[in-house]
């Protein structure tokens, strides 16, 4: 089935989370299912939101979950599940 | 109580025992409070996600509240006709003069008929999955609520046995909803909404024995409680952090 933009955003940070909260962009890449350019763009989108944030480790680029992610993902979680128990 | 006292020809019912007077109505205030969390969170749901499917349900528990309001104030203007001695019951009174309280009883009812009526179809729809861009075949299912409607007017059984036929619909989608997805909280719903259809299948017999009354509402009751219980579970969630 086709996701929504809500899914994805909730597929990145969910992705990142399992990842222990950070994760590098080929991985990312790779557990988002997305083309390069939407992922770059959905990442531009989380960081201005402050959902992730970028830092270098050891001169590599990772991604790291926010607060507001962890509550973004939460909120997530609990549509879903009124959605799925409300059979919506 | 069929009451004689026929306002615009339309009858007034009271089918509890004196007794149980205004406990009736504490019940439906539950129920109120229940659907109006329903209404509010599934609007919210709508807000973030713009998925009218959180529109739709929202719809379908306001058209609920307004029913168990009007009820409310229905039931209360016969259990508490002194209402009318307030300041404000007795600006409306002198307004409307022609207004009494078994007046009130009647409109109040017709309006918990109508909107009982249209919400569960709603949720009907909803949970069938039904096509919304159909509007034909909702056109058509709106003026079924409405006769529905218009005839529960003259025989209040057919507003119950009507409410069972949806609720009996809407049940068994969540039953098959609960069974795909095996979660405690869809088994919660399940649970609610098949102690609602059980307390439909009461209250069609209200006439013959007040004590069906009480037992109507008191299954009711269990049934919003039951609707409360996976919302709360939800709400009970904390934030998984990272592993």
């Amino acid at each position: 089935m086709r996701r929504g933009k809500i899914e994805i955003i909730a597929d990145i940070l969910k992705s990142i989370r399992e990842k222990g909260g950070k994760i590098k962009p080929t991985h990312l890449l790779y557990k988002s299912n997305l083309s390069h350019a939407k992922l770059k763009e959905y990442a531009n989108m989380l960081l201005e939101k402050g959902m992730i944030e970028e830092r270098l480790v050891k001169d590599k680029k990772m991604f790291f979950m926010k607060e507001q992610g962890h509550k973004f993902l939460l909120e997530f979680e609990r549509i879903k599940e009124f959605s799925d128990s409300f059979g919506l | 109580m069929l009451f004689n006292n026929i306002p615009y020809g339309i009858p007034s019912y009271v089918f509890s025992p004196k007794w149980f007077y205004g406990f009736d109505s504490i019940i439906e205030l539950i129920a109120v409070i229940v659907s109006v969390l329903l209404v509010y969170y599934s609007y919210k749901c709508y807000k973030l996600t713009k998925e009218n499917k959180y529109m739709y349900f929202s719809t379908a528990f306001l058209s609920i509240t307004i029913s168990f309001v009007a009820k409310i104030i229905g039931t209360l203007a016969i259990y508490r006709p002194t209402i009318t001695r307030t300041a404000i019951g007795s600006t409306i009174h002198q307004t409307f003069t022609g207004i009494t309280p078994y007046s009130i009883n009647a409109i109040a009812l017709i309006v918990h008929f109508f909107f009982m009526l249209l919400g569960f179809m709603i949720l009907f729809l909803i949970i069938s999955r039904l096509r919304w861009n159909n509007q034909r075949v909702i056109a058509l299912l709106v003026y079924f609520v409405f006769i529905a409607t218009w005839l529960s007017v003259v025989h209040y059984q057919l507003f119950y046995l009507t409410s069972f036929v949806l609720l009996s619909l809407i049940t068994y989608s969540y039953y098959q909803n609960y069974v795909e997805i095996k979660s405690e909280k869809a088994r919660f719903v399940t649970i609610a909404f098949g102690m609602i259809l059980v307390s439909q299948a009461f209250f069609v017999f209200v006439i013959y024995s007040r004590i069906i009354y009480v037992l109507a509402e008191l299954i009711q009751l269990l049934g919003f409680i039951y609707l409360l219980i996976p919302f709360i579970l939800i709400f009970k969630k904390k934030p998984r952090l990272a592993k």
